[in-house]
């Protein structure tokens, strides 16, 4: 310890609160979900109000009225007509009349009808811009199957624990991509959207609904399964990473995103907790985030030394060796001496 | 349609595959193109009457609305027009002329042979319960229906039809396949 130099303060040290968005993450990830299982409530809660039958309803529909008009009330004076303002899925949902639509779903509607219908397709903008702007955020932050998906990785781990063998086999990136355009091909052949029957965040929504609000589940339930299975069997996150059209389709547009995680060479000390904490297999130890990292702050919190931080670059830094702290950085720099042409924080950007 | 005596078309359809699509949907061909399988127009339906389909009715129409008007009708609410987004099912003003111009999902057809009115008993019910009533369907004497050249096909005549099977029913209006 006496031999090493003093700790240098990295020229942007991140700030302290990069560390609580992980939190928030769960936070929006649990909101999301919890909203997905409310609308088709609310729905239900809804058609009873206009059917005007609060008596001839069964003793457990009245809880449910009940319950629904304990938290509508204090929001909503005219429940049967105030609730529309918010419906939906994240497959494609309005808040307040303004109609947000996944990029995913314009797409494989332009694909399947071979026409461009514009009030449609501008439902997406928003959500294109801000994918342009952070990558796949979507798929970390909002995507209702994202936190069944890592709620499942969780479940995986606790397998590992338990001394059960858990897939970890890595596949070709690049299949969803595959995925993508034999799927928007075969909305094309078929005049429907098919894409929509294997993408998980529509399913999700979807499947909520029928099973709240109509009493049954549908075939996509059934795949949803699958795909869970498929993450524990196979890989984990398996489908997020390899095969679904959508992740590929927001990796392709956040290709150049704006707002990357980048790892401060200088306070990181190669513990690797950030390579074993992602969700997607990246490699930010090593500078490895490429278009699909989806932002979701995982390796920022689990990090000891503070040393990933977000910037604004179009792209990644070229990979910077390892951490100043870590044992292999060290070990050349305290028994010979400082190594000109070793890493430093000069030439950190120039390898671009 | 006309071809075709009304009492043969009846009995011909499978009445579990005959379906309708919600108020103001496009033409079948176009609908399945157009429909992003979302579930709003199911989410805004006060009356709970539009379903989805699974498989049964092929791939193509995987996850679209569909109204079985014998088990829930339509009431002409035209909220699902409003709350879909890619125009599969276009948005109506809730009037007379609008409806009447734009909504186009079958049109009642009335078995003789069934009717109550028709077979000595005056009923009329399909004709209380039609929200269009002398501009959709009209009663003769002893209650007996004709339907009109404006029905729309919203099928709540069917649903409150008192016969079993029902003596009146709704037939697509578009060509769309029959499995």
């Amino acid at each position: 310890m006496t031999a090493v130099s003093p700790i240098r303060k990295a020229p942007g040290s991140p700030s302290p609160i990069l560390r609580h968005l992980n939190k928030l993450r769960w936070f929006v990830l649990s909101f999301v979900f919890a909203l997905l299982v409310l609308l088709p409530c609310l729905h239900l809660y809804q058609t009873f109000v206009a059917a005007h039958a609060y008596d001839l309803l069964a003793p457990s529909e009245q809880r449910f009225y009940d319950v629904m008009e304990a938290i509508t009330e204090p929001f909503v004076s005219d429940p049967e007509h105030d609730l529309d303002m918010v419906k939906g899925t994240t497959w494609s949902g309005q808040f307040w009349g303004l109609k947000l639509t996944d990029p995913l779903a314009v797409i494989g509607q332009s694909a399947a009808g071979l026409t461009i219908f514009w009030p449609f397709v501008m439902t997406a903008a928003i959500p294109v811009v801000l994918t342009v702007i952070f990558g796949r955020f979507f798929c970390g932050w909002i995507c209702p199957a994202t936190f069944l998906y890592e709620l499942n990785s969780n479940l995986g781990a606790l397998l590992r624990w338990a001394g059960v063998r858990i897939g970890a086999r890595p596949l070709d990136r690049r299949i969803k991509y595959l995925v993508l355009a034999i799927g928007l091909l075969a909305s094309a052949a078929t005049g429907s959207i098919l894409v929509a029957a294997i993408y998980p965040p529509a399913i999700v929504g979807r499947e909520i609904y029928y099973v709240i609000a109509q009493g049954g589940i549908g075939a996509g339930a059934v795949f949803f399964v699958v795909t869970l299975l498929f993450d524990l069997l196979v890989s984990r996150r398996g489908f997020c990473r390899f095969l679904c059209p959508g992740g590929a389709l927001y990796a392709l547009l956040g290709r150049w995103r704006a707002v990357r995680i980048q790892r401060i060479v200088e306070t990181c000390n190669d513990c690797m907790k950030c390579n074993a904490v992602c969700e997607f297999g990246l490699d930010p130890a090593r500078d490895g985030f490429g278009q699909e990292c989806n932002n979701c702050t995982a390796c920022i919190a689990v990090c000891p030394t503070d040393a990933l931080d977000f910037n604004i670059r179009l792209i990644d830094l070229a990979e910077q060796g390892p951490g100043h702290l870590g044992r292999v950085y060290r070990k050349a720099h305290t028994s010979e001496g400082p190594d000109p042409e070793g890493p430093n924080p000069e030439n950190r950007e120039a390898a671009e | 349609m006309a071809a075709m005596p009304s009492e043969a078309r009846a009995a011909s359809n499978n009445p579990s595959m005959r379906f309708l699509r919600p108020p103001g949907a496009l033409p079948e061909d176009e609908f399945t193109t157009r429909c992003i399988h979302c579930g709003q127009c199911g989410e805004a339906c006060p009356n709970r009457c539009i379903n989805y389909f699974g498989l049964e009715n092929g791939v193509s129409s995987i996850d679209t609305p569909f109204i079985i008007p014998r088990q829930k009708a339509c009431i002409l609410c035209m909220k699902c027009g409003d709350a879909c987004p890619t125009g599969a099912i276009q948005p109506i003003k809730r009037e007379m002329e609008p409806v009447i111009k734009g909504v186009k999902m079958g049109r009642a057809v009335v078995d003789e042979h069934l009717c109550l009115s028709y077979q000595g008993k005056t009923c009329g019910v399909c004709y209380r319960a039609c929200p269009l009533p002398d501009v959709a369907i009209k009663v003769q004497h002893l209650e007996q229906p004709v339907v009109l050249e404006n029905c729309v096909g919203c099928g709540l005549c069917e649903r409150s039809c008192i016969q079993m099977p029902q003596a009146i029913r709704i037939l697509p209006i578009e060509d769309r396949p029959v499995l």
